[in-house]
């Protein structure tokens, strides 16, 4: 579904285009696959590359940038409008930055299905329900009727989950979606994008720093390092990982049965940026 | 050493935060504090260094209720260390004034020597001593906070999620950091944390916050012979493990 080859983006600085993302490459079925870094790895931006919301001045090139066929690499600003929110989409990491504070929640998502679908304002209202419903949000009505001022943390990033998939995208980015709610929370939202890949042959991209949380959730995981992807592996051998990094990665987490001494740390390597 | 007795905190407003919370904590002891947002946690430690309204109850250091406001003495035993390292710093003082205003107002002497010493303890040395906050990472910013609460030599460190704002490599770091500096100094650690795995990790006991009161108080080998009594406390430990489907 999505063809991804030596993604590159570039920002310009004092010394000349630093690059923040330096030749990923992978390709995405209907899939789980986690895109796994710490801060500054360039997992964020290969995210938003993808959707072309890379911001100026950054510079995105790549030898191949296909969605389902369709080069992105040059499209226009016509051809992003019928991809984006309608075909793919993306998840923010908090509610609170990305809903907009003085519409309600039901408007919202009815402006994405009619916009999107070109679906009446009343068969909109109906999917925008049935999608909240969708989100286990126990109460559609009033969560439709809201502000997202008026919703907890776990409420809003349901609602934009909800936003998101009420055009029933064939892909969807997921940039730290759970990474701003309480571990309980957390859980329930991924049971329902879980849901969401599986009954509707979703692809989905998820990235997240947390090592622990995206082994449990993916099928497959990109670490990804200084920009570039340094090993792949299958969620359930990440403990067999050979990358020196994505092993330090993994064991300086603390755990519950551990003891109390020192947790091993991550020496870094110099050969890995390059 | 450090005592609380039915502790009431309620907000303007009426919201109640902390609702008869008791807790003793012993000298040179770790003792973790676990919930989610919103279940007064942190209000705890707040109320502890006088930052918060409290209602009902006391604290008490050493066997004696504190007055409020604390005096500048309880300061000099007690110190918190902040959850935003890019928050905590202002942002227009050099590390040097950071870490020389707390001694300016407690009147201590040597502060040349107390600063450089500070900033070798926390591993960060004394090339640090003039950058400001925006020239150092997240994790060397709270090397910096560390230094800061430290710098006063308090027997008590309040912590509030010290490195949740940090990467995975870097906690571990910082965690280390703090377990070392404990052994060496004899100090008593109060850590709140929502990572269940952090507060096993640094802590002897803990207790489990839920909206403002305390649902059961336990140990680390309680917590990993995964017996937990209250069924809030088994939710955290069966999400600590991570998604698991169906």
């Amino acid at each position: 579904m999505l063809e991804v080859e030596d993604l590159r983006v570039a920002y310009p600085t004092r010394r000349g285009m630093t690059e923040v993302v330096r030749g990923v490459t992978f390709s995405l079925g209907q899939e789980r696959l986690g895109i796994v870094g710490e801060s500054g790895s360039g997992k964020s931006q290969t995210g938003r590359a993808i959707l072309g919301l890379t911001p100026s001045p950054g510079q995105v090139t790549a030898k191949r940038l296909e969605f389902d066929g369709q080069d992105l690499r040059n499209a226009t600003h016509a051809q992003w409008r019928k991809l984006r929110g309608a075909r793919m989409s993306m998840v923010m990491q908090d509610p609170k930055f990305s809903l907009n504070p003085v519409m309600t929640i039901g408007a919202q998502i009815v402006e994405v299905a009619r916009l999107k679908r070109n679906l009446s304002r009343a068969v909109a209202k109906t999917a925008a329900l049935d999608m909240l419903a969708a989100v286990q949000i126990r109460d559609p009505e009033r969560v439709f009727a809201a502000y997202p001022h008026e919703l907890s943390g776990g409420m809003g990033q349901r609602a934009m989950i909800a936003m998101m998939l009420v055009t029933e995208p064939d892909l969807l980015i997921a940039d730290e979606p759970t990474s701003a709610l309480d571990v309980t929370v957390q859980l329930e939202v991924l049971g329902i994008l879980d849901r969401l890949v599986t009954d509707r042959g979703m692809g989905l991209i998820f990235i997240s720093h947390d090592l622990r949380l995206v082994s449990s959730f993916c099928d497959r995981v990109l670490v990804m390092y200084a920009g570039r992807v340094v090993e792949e592996v299958r969620a359930d051998r990440l403990h067999e990982a050979r990358h020196p990094y994505t092993q330090g990665l993994f064991r300086c987490l603390p755990t519950i049965e551990g003891n109390a001494g020192p947790l091993p740390t991550l020496e870094r390597d110099a050969e890995w940026a390059i | 050493m450090l005592n609380i007795e039915s502790l009431n905190v309620t907000y303007p407003g009426g919201v109640v935060a902390v609702e008869h919370a008791d807790l003793f904590v012993r000298d040179g002891e770790s003792f973790g504090i676990v919930g989610e947002s919103g279940s007064g946690k942190s209000t705890v430690l707040r109320a502890i260094c006088g930052l918060a309204p409290v209602t009902g109850g006391q604290v008490l250091l050493d066997g004696t209720p504190l007055s409020s406001p604390r005096p500048a003495s309880f300061y000099r035993r007690v110190q918190m260390v902040f959850q935003d390292p890019y928050a905590s710093l202002h942002p227009r003082h050099t590390i040097d004034k950071v870490l020389s205003e707390p001694l300016a107002i407690h009147g201590f002497d040597n502060r040349e020597q107390r600063i450089e010493r500070a900033l070798e303890d926390v591993g960060l040395g004394t090339g640090f001593r003039f950058r400001y906050p925006h020239q150092l990472s997240g994790g060397q910013r709270q090397r910096v906070a560390i230094a800061r609460a430290l710098i006063l030599e308090p027997k008590v460190l309040l912590l509030d999620e010290p490195t949740s704002a940090l990467d995975a490599s870097i906690q571990a770091e910082v965690l280390n950091l703090l377990d070392r500096l404990r052994a060496e100094r004899g100090l008593t650690y109060v850590l709140v944390s929502h990572d269940l795995a952090v507060v096993a990790h640094m802590c002897g006991r803990l207790m489990v916050m839920q909206n403002g009161r305390i649902v059961e108080e336990l140990s680390r080998t309680d917590l990993q012979g995964q017996r937990a009594g209250n069924a809030y406390t088994q939710s955290l430990l069966a999400a600590s493990q991570g998604y698991r489907r169906g």
